[in-house]
């Protein structure tokens, strides 16, 4: 039926809000609205073609409104497609502004399932669970969000969106960071030790897992 | 006028520019998070603000090796200060971002009407990111579909595609001077809103008080 395959991708999208990842592009259902889109399209104008413009729609009904459905569906099924897409590019924006490398993470992701054996693959056979377009679309916009976030270096954009309560706070390194540069000299972070930092020093190292906060 | 405007007049200048400037800040930040459209660009405030972060850093950079306790403290408060300036900074410029991704064409026939809107920057970002997505849309799907059926920006078949923020939404707003009558549009609701008053209203009742310094949202 018209607008089975969009209604499924609507779903998909809904479900893709609530996960932490993203799940496979599907590709195969994007290609199947448009396909209905492109047929509906071939039907309306195969319906207009004998009337050669002279259509009233008060004379004939019937064609009225089969011209009518035809055309809701076709807009229908746009609106599911953009959805679905908006909904997708909106939470790999997120994964660049909280900083994960997304395409790096598809990549290990490729390799560990590479590793497991190929009965887990997709239907085509694509690890990657974005399409290219999205890659694409990832690598862009990284691009635009460091050009943006150029022009505000002392704020640090993408940093914590707590507000401060401490300028000091204690972590444990979880793995081995090796030693960075403080104000107060260096630290040498090996892991399952226990340090009294400035936060603003290790910001980074927390959101990419080198260390815990502690209290 | 009576005696506590007076009051607030003298108060406001005796009160130094840093002073005002974060309480402004604070307003500015508070207001973009709650209200539900985009808000005019603060430039002037953004413009001392930002000069005033980066000769807080160069200070604490020039100090730092310094280890008298006294002045090593001092750097304490300083960098303190700094990490919460730059919070109230960084969530503003957060809570905009996420706006102008929410409604961006929108936001961006808003501004064309009114350019004080966006910062510059947010409108290279603005335009930019629409441009990467519309590309998005049309390398995954669009570019196959029929040609009438490729914008973006649709106002066919009784539904526009351009997304708008909810106008009607409520919002809390405190009255800083006497706004004087407010009327709550499609109801034939009005009421006199006074200095210090505190009223749950529908933002588009409010905007102009808002906008004119007349009253602040909290």
């Amino acid at each position: 039926m018209y607008g089975e395959i969009g209604n499924k991708l609507v779903q998909h999208a809904k479900r893709t809000q609530a996960l932490a990842h993203l799940p496979p592009y599907q590709a195969e259902m994007v290609r199947a609205v448009t396909r209905e889109v492109r047929d509906l399209d071939k039907d309306v104008a195969a319906i207009l073609e004998p009337l050669s413009g002279s259509f009233n729609p008060s004379t004939q009904p019937a064609t009225a409104c089969a011209l009518l459905v035809n055309h809701l569906c076709m807009r229908r099924n746009k609106r599911c497609l953009l959805a679905y897409h908006r909904v997708r590019s909106d939470k790999l924006e997120e994964m660049c502004w909280s900083g994960i490398d997304v395409l790096e993470r598809q990549q290990e992701q490729a390799h560990k399932a590479g590793g497991e054996g190929s009965n887990t693959m997709g239907v085509d056979g694509n690890t990657s669970s974005l399409s290219p377009e999205e890659e694409e679309y990832v690598r862009q916009y990284s691009d635009l969000l460091a050009a943006y976030k150029g022009q505000w270096t002392d704020i640090d954009l993408t940093g914590n969106l707590e507000p401060p309560k401490d300028l000091f706070i204690d972590v444990r390194v979880v793995k081995d960071a090796g030693e960075i540069q403080t104000e107060y000299g260096a630290i040498t972070l090996t892991k399952n030790s226990q340090f009294y930092v400035r936060q603003g020093d290790v910001e980074r190292l927390i959101a990419q897992g080198y260390l815990q906060r502690l209290g | 006028m009576d005696i506590d405007d007076l009051l607030a007049e003298v108060d406001n200048d005796a009160v130094p520019q840093e002073t005002r400037d974060l309480q402004e800040l604070t307003r500015a930040w508070v207001a973009e998070r709650v209200a539900p459209e985009l808000l005019p660009w603060p430039d002037a405030l953004m413009e001392r603000v930002g000069g005033r972060i980066r000769r807080q850093i160069e200070l604490v950079e020039d100090q730092t090796g310094n280890m008298d306790p006294k002045t090593n403290f001092k750097l304490i408060v300083i960098q303190t200060e700094l990490e919460r300036f730059k919070f109230l900074v960084r969530s503003f410029l957060r809570a905009r971002i996420k706006k102008i991704d929410t409604h961006p064409l929108h936001t961006l026939s808003l501004h064309t009407s009114s350019p004080t809107l966006l910062s510059p920057s947010e409108l290279q970002y603005l335009t930019q990111h629409q441009a990467l997505l519309s590309q998005h849309y049309a390398s995954s799907f669009l570019s196959q579909f029929p040609a009438q059926l490729q914008r973006l920006d649709d106002t066919a078949g009784g539904i526009s595609m351009v997304d708008k923020p909810d106008e009607d939404a409520a919002v809390f707003c405190r009255a800083l001077r006497d706004v004087g009558q407010v009327v709550v549009e499609g109801t034939d609701r009005r009421f006199e809103m006074v200095r210090g008053d505190v009223s749950v209203v529908r933002w588009s009742a409010v905007r102009r008080a808002v906008l004119g310094g007349d009253a602040e949202l909290i």
